[in-house]
């Protein structure tokens, strides 16, 4: 049972999750995680994802009606901290040693508009 | 940790555990130097056969140790774990060492401050000495997909020792330290410790604070223990646990279970048997051996009830949505800009080229899965679907546990496989996670303690109560090492 990888399809209606390669535009998806992929890449993700996908899908089986879709399932809510800085010197003066350009004790970043 | 001490009557004793090397510290039948030392020298002579360490912090561990004597030769009450060598896996922070998370993307990066858990094991007297080899960004079940090196395991060398918490998992394993830190995200601490034949816990989401901890999935990463002992795997949890201004998931424990004042005891104890743990096509050897540990639990006053958890298959697909979405949003941050190595170029292909040098193939597998799940148009199938089936899964965990007080399962289908034989195979490598996946999803805590042998590897039970109801399953899981000694045995290889 965990292991069968093969979907309850429906029949005759529309099927949004029998994925083949070509569903997944990986130009697309590549551009949304900042990735810039090689040929063999693309070859092996190519392949991979959407058995992972098809894998995944499984959830459709699951009916969900009434019941909340819940990200985190502690029962806090709206946590705070008092808003005064707590960083120690030293850990201030580690993360700035640490910044690949800088000028003075400020980042240094390529510009967002060029 | 194979630390030899000589005994007052000439007799050479072995010791294993947290708990022996702090009280002959404590009694002064050793110094904390001459364990660190001992320590040391072991992971030196020994590592290169398992390569469970990426780092050895050897001056460091020595001063620590040495402020320990200090304190001991002034009289000052001893800290809770005062001298007792620890290793950290590397996605935990230690102020002024590399933390890299097992990727060449934070190959150089050095901490700007300590994680909680680093910070607190420290403050208990505890000995950092080394950081372990892990998945790269924990993303991984076997330890492979580290940018740096493999680790074997200390049972057969030509295995994985499982992951992704594998070097600090081996580290215990193979009697380099009597406890190492992990973390658990889909059962990167329970597997391997099943792999490995030690112990390892995930504690209830929320009991323990990740700040300073390199992110993977933030709504499933836990820090826990491996050690040999559930008694070890208490002293730890104690030190490590409870509240936390800094991770604002971690909450304040009413109480904290206390290794001294444990009463491990099955007598009366409700042990759950769902059925769906048992499959078709799990190896036939670790049923036996799961079948054997439950009845030492019906010979000792447990009463054994079958339950069914008809979700539970569901909540391996689940955690491959959930993590990747998480994972792609976490890892967003790696980028070379504050800190790492700057790539050249403009904005866009300077994040582009420090990320794509930077990551591996299956970092790279997830954060493209994760940014497709989360893409318009299949958010709500994937993403939204999948909270709805936690919360559900939850739900049944919920009713489960009004009928029985801890659940009994393998911790793995297998055990321990060669290296590079799934490697190239994500569903196969994504499986092995299939027991330890729904305690993540559902926020339980879960522990893994060895019972037998498979075909001469070793096989973990696994134990799983209610949140924050870690004492019900101490109490268990001690009573069963109590009437076995499957956690005595240690690998040969390293003597």
């Amino acid at each position: 049972m965990w292991a069968d990888l093969t979907l309850r399809r429906t029949q005759g209606g529309e099927n949004l999750f029998t994925l083949r390669a070509m569903d997944i535009n990986l130009d697309h998806v590549a551009k949304l995680a900042k990735l810039r992929l090689t040929d063999a890449e693309k070859e092996t993700l190519g392949r991979q994802l959407p058995s992972i996908v098809e894998y995944i899908a499984k959830l459709q089986e699951v009916d969900t009606s009434g019941i909340d879709p819940k990200a985190y399932l502690t029962d806090a809510t709206n946590v705070f901290r008092p808003d005064v800085p707590s960083t120690e010197q030293a850990e201030r003066d580690a993360a700035v040693a640490a910044f690949p350009k800088s000028a003075g004790d400020a980042l240094e970043v390529p510009g967002v508009f060029t | 940790m194979r630390l030899k001490i000589k005994v007052a009557d000439g007799v050479i004793m072995e010791i294993l555990t947290v708990k022996a090397i702090r009280d002959a510290i404590a009694e002064g039948t050793v110094t904390a130097e001459e364990v660190t030392k001992n320590c040391l020298a072991h992971i030196d002579a020994e590592d290169p056969k398992i390569g469970a360490f990426l780092e050895v912090f050897h001056t460091r561990a020595l001063e620590k140790a040495r402020e320990i004597d200090a304190m001991k030769a002034r009289g000052d009450v001893l800290p809770r774990l005062a001298g007792v060598p620890v290793a950290i896996k590397d996605n935990m922070l230690l102020m002024g060492e590399k933390a890299s998370a097992g990727s060449k993307i934070l190959q150089d990066y050095t901490a700007a401050y300590s994680a909680t858990v680093v910070a607190r094991l420290e403050e208990a007297g505890a000995v950092i000495v080394g950081r372990t080899n892990m998945d790269e960004f924990a993303m991984g079940s076997s330890t492979e997909t580290s940018a740096f090196q493999k680790t074997r395991n200390p049972w057969d060398t030509s295995r994985i020792p499982g992951g992704s918490s594998g070097g600090s998992c081996a580290a215990v394993a193979a009697g380099f330290v009597a406890a190492a830190l992990g973390t658990d995200t889909g059962g990167s601490i329970r597997q391997p410790a099943a792999l490995c034949g030690i112990v390892g816990m995930k504690p209830t989401y929320g009991r323990v604070s990740r700040y300073g901890v390199v992110a993977l999935a933030s709504s499933l990463d836990q820090v826990g223990p491996f050690t040999h002992t559930v008694e070890d795997a208490m002293l730890v949890m104690e030190v490590i646990e409870g509240r936390d201004e800094r991770d604002a998931t971690s909450v304040e424990l009413e109480s904290k279970p206390v290794a001294e004042l444990l009463e491990p005891t099955m007598m009366g104890l409700r042990v759950g048997v769902p059925k769906e743990y048992f499959i078709d096509g799990m190896d036939p050897e670790v049923r036996a051996r799961i079948e054997e540990a439950i009845a030492v639990f019906k010979a000792n006053g447990a009463e054994i009830i079958d339950i069914s958890l008809p979700l539970s298959p569901y909540a391996l697909p689940t955690y491959y949505i959930i993590q990747p979405a998480e994972a792609s949003s976490n890892l967003a941050r790696f980028d070379g800009m504050r800190y790492g190595t700057r790539a050249p170029g403009t904005l866009e292909d300077s994040y582009l080229t420090a990320r794509s040098e930077g990551f591996g193939l299956e970092v790279k597998r997830r954060i493209m899965l994760g940014s497709f799940i989360l893409s318009a148009g299949y958010y709500d199938a994937f993403y939204k679907k999948s909270l709805a089936v936690r919360n559900a899964l939850r739900k049944e965990f919920d009713e489960a546990f009004k009928r029985v007080d801890v659940i009994i399962s393998p911790t793995t289908p297998g055990t321990a496989w060669k290296l590079g034989e799934k490697f190239d195979d994500p569903i196969a490598m994504y499986l092995a996670d299939v027991f330890t996946t729904p305690a993540n999803i559902a926020g339980l805590p879960g522990i893994s303690i060895p019972c037998g042998f498979a075909n001469k590897l070793p096989v973990g039970l696994q134990l799983q109560a209610k949140p924050f109801d870690e004492l019900t399953m101490y109490k268990a899981a001690a009573a069963y090492q109590a009437l076995t000694d499957w956690h005595t045995q240690t690998p040969s290889l390293v003597v």
